[in-house]
C-alpha cells in the first residue's frame, strides 16, 4: 500500500495495485458519515472495436456499453438495487464515452456494501429473456432523451464535428442497434473489459484505508482471473475537418439553442501533456468568454445570449474539442459577434488582469469540488484512466502563464474547425 | 450530529453552523413570502436585478470580477415555492482562506458582497437602474418561455398547475408572463421594499467560524432597517378530492409524459409526516419501489416511474416517460400500485429496504453543507422542531399499520399526460 500526500489541500490518497491487476484506492475524508464507492472500466461508448493478444478484432453494435451496465444489476437471485436497499445504500451507475462506472453511498454496513458492489460488478448474469426485456426500458430512454433539446444540441454539435470517431455515436445507440444486442456479444465484452486489470476501485469517506484493503484483498483472492492481454481499441482515421458545418435538429423549444464547437486537429497526447492541454484550454476560455468577462456581458447586453449560456473543453488521447453556447433569439448573429471578437483577441492577446481572475476562480472551483465525495471519486478516475492525476490539478493551475493561454487561443480558435449545432422550432 | 446556533439582527434570523469539515464557508440567505398572484411577478424579477450590480459595485462586469477575485467565489440565486410561500434564495460559497494566499478575511467579503447585493443595490433617485430592470425583464420573460423546453419538468408544474387551480400553489414561482411587462424601475422599487419590510429572512452560515462572528459581519454588511423577523403561514394541507381532473395536452414530442397528482393530507409538521415518507418510498421513492419494479421492471413500459413527496404542501407525486399508446396501461399499473398499498400489501422486506434507505438519505445530508441547511429551513418553514436525528427515530418506529392510515388518506386528484399531435 502507498502513501500519497497533498499537504496543499490537506488530502492523504492510499493506493495498492493487486496481483489480478485490480487498482484500489481509498481516500480517508474525517468526519465524514457517508463512504462512497465507485467500481470502474475503462469501457465506454467510444470502444466498439477491438481485440484481446492475438484475437480477431470484434465490431460491436452502437450502445453496448450502455446495454451492458444495464443488464449488470440483474443477478440470479434478482435485481441488485434491493439488496443494496436491504443494505441501506444508495446505488447506481452511468456510462460515458470512455467509462463505465458502478457506485453506491452508503452510512452503515460500508463492508457489506463494498463486497457487494464488488461481486455483483464481477458476476454477470444474462439470460436471452433479460436481455430482451431491457430492450423496451432502453428504448425508452432513448426517446426521453430524445425529448430534451439541451442533450440534442449537444449531441448533435459531437456528430457535427466528427465522421469517424465512435465519440459520435450517441452512448445508449440507437432504438435500431439496441435490437441488434444478443447475450453472447455482451459477455465477450463483458470478458474483455471487466477484467480486473482494466478496472479501479475508488472508496472515499468515513473509512479506514487498511480495512478496505484487507477486504478487497481477501474478496478478490478468493476468486480466479484468467491472467489478460493488452486491450487493443481500433479506430478508423479521423479527418482533421469537421463533418457537418451546420447541422439543425427540429425540436419544440422557446428559442434556439445553438453551440459552436472548435475540433483540435492535433490528438494523440497521453498523460500529463493530455492534463496541461485540458487545464490550459479551460483557463484560456474562462478568460476568453466566461461570466466575468467583456465578451460575455457585451452579448448579453444585446440580448444575444442568457443565463444558460456557457463553455467546455472536452478531450481525450483520440478527440479534442471546444463547446461554447447556449439559448439565442438569434444564432447567426451569435456566431458572428463570437467569431469577430475571439478574432480581436487574438489579436491584441488575453489581458493580463482576465487571466489573473479566471485563474483564481478556477482555483476556487476545484477546491469547492474537494468538498464532495462524489466529484472527487469521479474525477479521480477519469485523470487515472487517462495516466494523470487528479491532484496535479491545482499545480498546472497555478504554474499556468499568460504567454502559454496565448499560445493555446491561438492554435485552438481556427475557424475552419469550427461546427455549428442549433436546436430550434420547426418551421410549419 | 452538529446543531445550528440561532441569533437575530433585527429582522434577519441567523443560523450558525460551525464545523472544520468543508473546505467552503456556505451562505444562504432565504426570504419568504406569501404566495400572491398581485407579487408574485415583481418579487420574481428583484433577485434579477439585484445581481446586475450594488451601489458600490454599479457595473455588472465589476460585479461578476469581484467574485472571481474572492476565489471563484460561487454566489447564485433561486425563486421556488414552498407550502403557499414564495422563497427568494441566495447562495453564497467561498473557500476556507486557509487554503490560498489571501490577505482578508474570504468569509467578511463574501458576506459584505451578500448585504450589498441585498440591501444596497444600485438605485437612481427611488427606482432600480433602467437598463438593468429592461434586461432582466427580458431574461425573466425568456426563463417563464423556456418552461416549455424540459419536457419532463413542464409536465410535472403543468401537472401541479391543473391540480392546484384553485389555489395561490398555482401560481408559478417565476410569476406570470402577462405581468412582466408593466413592472417599471420605480414600481419595482416599491415592491422591493415591501419586500424587504414583509418577507420572513433567515441567514444560514456554515463553515469555520461562530455566532459571534457572523453577528459582527452581518451587522457591518447589512443595512436592515429595525423590527422584528417575520414568520412563515403554515398552509391547510387537508384537502377532499371530488372527482379526478384528467388533463391531455398535445405537443411535438417522441415519449409521452404521464403525470398524476395525490393529496396525501399529511403536511410536514404532522405527527404522521415519517408514515408519508415510509408510503411514499415504498410506492416510488427509489428503484426497490413498487412503481419501477411493476412500470419498469415487470412491464418495460418506462425508463422512469418514480414518485415524490413535498410535505409543505402535503402532496405526492407521479411521473414517468411511457409510448403513447400506453397510456390506460401505465396508469392502470400505477392505481394498482395506490390500492396495493391502501389494501396494506406491504412486505416486511419492503418496509426494512426502505427506512434503511431513508435512514442513509438523512445520515448523508449531514454531509453537504447546503443539505443540511435545507433540512434545518423545513422547521424554520412550518414551525416544527424535528432534527435529522429524530426524523430517523420516528421512520425507523413506522409500523406497517401507519402506511396504511397514511395510504388511506391518500387521494388520488389530477392525471396529466403530455403526447405528441397524431390523433389516434
Amino acid at each position: 500500500m502507498e502513501t500519497l500526500s497533498y499537504p496543499n489541500v490537506q488530502e492523504t490518497l492510499y493506493r495498492e495495485v493487486l496481483d489480478n491487476g485490480l487498482e484500489v484506492i481509498v481516500l480517508p475524508k474525517e468526519g465524514f458519515n457517508k463512504t462512497y464507492a465507485t467500481f470502474s472500466t475503462k469501457y465506454g461508448s467510444v470502444d466498439n472495436r477491438f481485440s484481446v493478444g492475438d484475437q480477431e478484432p470484434t465490431k460491436v453494435p452502437d450502445g453496448i456499453a450502455h446495454f451492458l451496465e444495464h443488464k449488470m444489476f440483474e443477478e440470479p437471485t434478482g435485481d441488485i438495487f434491493a439488496t443494496f436497499a436491504s443494505q441501506g445504500a444508495s446505488a447506481n451507475a452511468f456510462t460515458s464515452f470512455d467509462r463505465t462506472v458502478y457506485l453506491f453511498s452508503a452510512t452503515e454496513q460500508i463492508n457489506t456494501n463494498l463486497e457487494t458492489l464488488i461481486n455483483f460488478v464481477q458476476n454477470p448474469y444474462f439470460t436471452d429473456a433479460n436481455v430482451e426485456k431491457e430492450k423496451g426500458i432502453i428504448e425508452q430512454e432513448i426517446n426521453m432523451y430524445r425529448d430534451n433539446p439541451d442533450w440534442r444540441v449537444y449531441f448533435g454539435l459531437i456528430d457535427a464535428l466528427y465522421h469517424e470517431h465512435p465519440v459520435h455515436i450517441d452512448i445508449a445507440g440507437t432504438v435500431e442497434s439496441i435490437w441488434q444486442i444478443d447475450k453472447e456479444t455482451l459477455y465477450r465484452c463483458y470478458e474483455t473489459f471487466y477484467h480486473p486489470s482494466n478496472m479501479i476501485l475508488f472508496v472515499v469517506g468515513g473509512v479506514k484505508a487498511e480495512e478496505v484493503f484487507q477486504l478487497v484483498r481477501d474478496n478478490q483472492n478468493s476468486k480466479s482471473f484468467e491472467p489478460q492481454g493488452p486491450i487493443e481499441r481500433f479506430f478508423d482515421k479521423e479527418p482533421d475537418t469537421v463533418k457537418i458545418k451546420r447541422k439543425v435538429t427540429e425540436l419544440s423549444v422557446s428559442l434556439p439553442k445553438c453551440m459552436l464547437g472548435f475540433k483540435e486537429k492535433k490528438v494523440g497526447l497521453t498523460g500529463d501533456d493530455l492534463l496541461r492541454q485540458e487545464i490550459t484550454t479551460k483557463l484560456m476560455l474562462e478568460s476568453l468568454i466566461g461570466s466575468s468577462s467583456k465578451l460575455y456581458q457585451e452579448l448579453y447586453e444585446k440580448d444575444l445570449i442568457s443565463d444558460s449560456f456557457g463553455h467546455e473543453y472536452n478531450s481525450s488521447t483520440g478527440y479534442a474539442f471546444s463547446v461554447i453556447g447556449g439559448d439565442t433569439p438569434n444564432p447567426d448573429e451569435l456566431i458572428k459577434q463570437i467569431q469577430s471578437a475571439v478574432e480581436a483577441v487574438i489579436e491584441h492577446g488575453i489581458e493580463p488582469a482576465a487571466f489573473e481572475r479566471a485563474k483564481r476562480k478556477k482555483i476556487g472551483g476545484y477546491l469547492r469540488m474537494l468538498n464532495s465525495p462524489e466529484a472527487i471519486a469521479g474525477e479521480f478516475t477519469r485523470y487515472r484512466f487517462r495516466d494523470s492525476n487528479m491532484f496535479d490539478v491545482l499545480d498546472y493551475y497555478e504554474k499556468c502563464t499568460l504567454d502559454e493561454i496565448n499560445e493555446r487561443l491561438r492554435e485552438h480558435f481556427d475557424f475552419g474547425q469550427l461546427a455549428v449545432s442549433i436546436v430550434e422550432q420547426p418551421s410549419k | 450530529m452538529t446543531q445550528f446556533e440561532r441569533g437575530q439582527l433585527q429582522r434577519i434570523r441567523l443560523h450558525v453552523l460551525p464545523t472544520k469539515r468543508f473546505k467552503t464557508f456556505a451562505i444562504s440567505l432565504f426570504a419568504g413570502l406569501t404566495l400572491d398572484e398581485a407579487t408574485v411577478t415583481p418579487v420574481a424579477l428583484i433577485p434579477f436585478v439585484l445581481r446586475r450590480g450594488t451601489a458600490n459595485l454599479p457595473e455588472t462586469i465589476a460585479f461578476r470580477e469581484k467574485l472571481d477575485d474572492l476565489y471563484g467565489a460561487g454566489f447564485g440565486f433561486d425563486v421556488y415555492k414552498r407550502g403557499d410561500s414564495q422563497i427568494v434564495q441566495f447562495r453564497m460559497d467561498v473557500i476556507n482562506d486557509e487554503f490560498v494566499s489571501s490577505n482578508t478575511s474570504l468569509l467578511a467579503e463574501s458576506l459584505h458582497f451578500l448585504g450589498d447585493v441585498v440591501t444596497d443595490p444600485l438605485l437612481n433617485n427611488k427606482a432600480f437602474f433602467q437598463k438593468y430592470v429592461d434586461a432582466e425583464k427580458t431574461t425573466l420573460r425568456k426563463r417563464l418561455e423556456a418552461i416549455v423546453n424540459d419536457k419532463i419538468r413542464y409536465a410535472a408544474e403543468r401537472c401541479l398547475e391543473e391540480m392546484c387551480a384553485d389555489e395561490p400553489y398555482r401560481l408559478h414561482p417565476l410569476g406570470k408572463l402577462a405581468d412582466i411587462e408593466a413592472i417599471t424601475p420605480a414600481s419595482l422599487f416599491e415592491n422591493y421594499e415591501q419586500w424587504l419590510e414583509n418577507a420572513a429572512l433567515d441567514l444560514y452560515v456554515v463553515g469555520d467560524t461562530s455566532l459571534e462572528e457572523v453577528t459582527r459581519l452581518v451587522t457591518e454588511a447589512f443595512q436592515i432597517k429595525e423590527g422584528s423577523p417575520s414568520s412563515y403561514t403554515v398552509p391547510d394541507v387537508r384537502h377532499a378530492v371530488q372527482e379526478v381532473k384528467k388533463v391531455t395536452e398535445r405537443m411535438e414530442i417522441s415519449q409521452g409524459k404521464l403525470n398524476m397528482g395525490l393529496r396525501t393530507n399529511v403536511g410536514y409538521d404532522d405527527d404522521a409526516y415519517p408514515a408519508a415518507l415510509m408510503y411514499n418510498g415504498i410506492l416510488g421513492g427509489y428503484p426497490h419501489s413498487k412503481l419501477f419494479l411493476n412500470v419498469r421492471e415487470k412491464e418495460s413500459l418506462a425508463y422512469y416511474a418514480a414518485s415524490r413527496l413535498d410535505g409543505h404542501k402535503g402532496l405526492c407525486t407521479i411521473q414517468s416517460g411511457i409510448e403513447f399508446a400506453n397510456y390506460e396501461r401505465a396508469v392502470t399499473i400505477i392505481e394498482e400500485q395506490l390500492e396495493s398499498m391502501r389494501q396494506g400489501q406491504l412486505s416486511e422486506l419492503e418496509l426494512n429496504q426502505t427506512k434503511a434507505m431513508i435512514t442513509n438519505h438523512l445520515r448523508e445530508l449531514q454531509d453537504s453543507a447546503y443539505e443540511m441547511i435545507a433540512y434545518d429551513f423545513n422547521s424554520v418553514l412550518t414551525g416544527k422542531e424535528r432534527s435529522a436525528q429524530q426524523l430517523l427515530e420516528q421512520v425507523q418506529a413506522v409500523t406497517a399499520e401507519d402506511i396504511v392510515n397514511v395510504a388511506k388518506g391518500v387521494q388520488l386528484d389530477t392525471i396529466y399526460f403530455l403526447r405528441d399531435r397524431k390523433e389516434a
